[in-house]
């Protein structure tokens, strides 16, 4: 039993590891990805909120501080970052949709926790890296940010990517039985980046509707850690947020087994 | 050559892109359906940051709601004719490199800008150029008294701000001759793009300068937007003339430019 664990972690490890490599290969397109494009997001969103501010005859807005919205505006793009799944999602489709998933089938490690060790190590390194940019600017300008709830926060973020891994688990074989794929992707990170509140704050949603977004897993990937992170909620959000989430886990993983063991028995594995 | 037999010869060379585009893109329904159906959620978006946002004040920059609306729409119909007409062209452009079929399309008898950003037709935008378009209308029917005939700084606005966009992502498509993986360039793009779709009124100082003049984004649907509701500044009018012809010309230089990086992929 022992062995079989350490053999597990061990081949895990070498997955995550292989992604780190992987991905840190090409530096500057990773500091692009890591950096740049968050930053460049944070710049605008600040901006957007010094404006609403700047007019408003208030200075608080829905109940909270102009250096709310500040934090809320550099942390979420980074987490927001974070908590999607394009390019394994992508590699995912494209393995069963070319069939060299034949390759990963005669390995001793599943499909699933090939990709999934591989995005979390990726996932790591990007966190470890990108999140000195919102951390250092948190720290300059003095925004509410408590930093001792970053691990918690954190947590939760990378629960949620066990959710997005099933997700894209689930999409990958729709390839089985469909020819294109990608726009099913497309939908459904759109759709997600929508609800997880990355966009605007759920709190300053119409209530009936905040409401109900805060019932879906899915603002466990933005908003509830940001809201955490900044103090516009306490850890009984998050408590809920990992609850919707292993839910949604639990569902997500009957589904995707479901429609692989049905995609398995369609497919034919062709190629020398 | 004359002139017009060139156009006639680009159009006839058009026509036939769009027929095949539009072959290859029914011949998956259902993956139409879905790219219609994300190309809805990402207006979306765009919308309920507004609508979410006016529920808490008043003005944004110096437009009430309505106005931001006539904004909205406005990008988002620019946005809609740039997506139909060459983003999916450009979104292939690293891949094109990498796997050596540029070389296919530089040695065709056609200008190869043209024949990088406009093979492929994007018909999966159609209907949300129809929407943008009706949203643009209501919009503009919330707006009181306002003065339709101003629609026709559209027809100078638009392919104006068009050429922002096209000169902007080619530009930094071209850029990827220069390098061995590229995909970043594509994120710089989106980022940079969501300047474009922001009120050119929430920057103040040199940044608002940088965005009429250097990196002209406000060109897209904030100038014209102003066009349409405020009254009309001489000045950006021959902005706007003289703009696309500038970084055209600009583009054409860079584009021979970066070629020279370019070593061919293909065996």
């Amino acid at each position: 039993m022992k062995k079989s664990f350490i053999a597990f972690l061990r081949r895990n490890l070498a997955f995550s590891e292989l992604a780190i490599v992987a991905n840190l290969e090409y530096r500057f397109n990773f500091i692009i990805d890591a950096f740049v494009q968050p930053l460049i997001t944070v710049g605008i969103e600040i901006l957007l909120w010094l404006a609403i501010f700047k007019i408003s005859e208030n200075t608080m807005l829905g109940g909270f501080s102009k250096e709310s919205y500040l934090a809320y505006g550099v942390w979420a793009p980074f987490l927001g970052r974070i908590a999607v799944s394009w390019m394994y999602e992508s590699m995912m489709v494209e393995e069963v949709a070319s069939g060299s998933i034949n390759v990963i089938l005669t390995r001793p490690i599943s499909f699933y926790e090939y990709y999934l060790s591989q995005m979390m190590g990726y996932k790591f390194i990007t966190t470890v890296l990108s999140l000195l940019a919102p951390f250092a600017v948190s720290l300059i300008y003095d925004l509410p940010v408590i930093y001792s709830r970053i691990p918690l926060a954190l947590s939760l973020v990378f629960y949620y990517l066990f959710l997005i891994h099933t997700l894209s688990f689930v999409i990958s074989t729709f390839a089985f039985f469909m020819t294109r794929v990608r726009a099913l992707t497309l939908v459904k990170n759109l759709t997600l980046w929508l609800l997880a509140g990355e966009l605007v704050p759920i709190d300053l949603m119409p209530p009936y509707l905040s409401k109900i977004l805060l019932i879906l897993p899915f603002s466990s990937g933005v908003y509830i850690p940001v809201a955490y992170l900044t103090g516009r909620v306490d850890a009984e959000l998050i408590s809920q947020g990992f609850l919707s989430t292993s839910i949604s886990i639990l569902i997500a993983c009957a589904i995707g087994n479901w429609f692989w063991k049905k995609g398995l028995q369609e497919y034919t594995g062709t190629g020398a | 050559m004359s002139i017009f037999q060139t156009i006639r010869k680009y159009l006839s060379l058009y026509k036939a892109f769009f027929k095949a585009s539009l072959v290859a893109d029914l011949e998956f329904r259902l993956n139409f359906i879905l790219l219609v159906l994300a190309e809805f959620i990402w207006y979306s978006t765009q919308l309920v940051l507004y609508e979410v946002i006016y529920r808490h004040t008043k003005v944004i920059g110096n437009w009430t709601l309505d106005q931001m609306r006539v904004f909205v729409f406005l990008a988002l119909f620019v946005d809609s004719i740039y997506m139909i007409l060459w983003d999916p062209n450009f979104s292939k452009f690293n891949d094109e490199v990498r796997k050596g079929n540029l070389d296919l399309l530089l040695t065709k008898p056609i200008n190869s800008m043209f024949m990088i950003s406009s093979q492929k037709v994007s018909i999966s935008h159609l209907p949300c150029l129809a929407i943008t378009g009706v949203g643009l209308i209501w919009s503009l029917l919330q707006i009181p008294d306002f003065n339709w005939m101003r629609l026709f700084w559209l027809i100078l606005m638009i392919p104006s701000g068009l050429s922002v966009i096209f000169v902007g992502r080619l530009a930094l498509n071209s850029s990827a001759l220069m390098f061995s993986r590229a995909d970043f360039l594509q994120y710089v793009w989106y980022s940079l793009f969501r300047l474009g779709l922001r009120p050119d009124a929430i920057y103040n100082g040199a940044l608002r300068y940088i965005l009429l003049f250097v990196l002209p984004f406000a060109m897209v649907a904030s100038v014209p937007t102003r066009f349409l509701l405020e009254p009309i500044e001489i000045g950006y009018v021959a902005w706007a003339i003289a703009m696309p012809i500038l970084l055209m010309t600009f583009m054409n230089w860079y584009w021979n430019f970066c070629m020279k990086y370019y070593s061919s992929a293909s065996s």
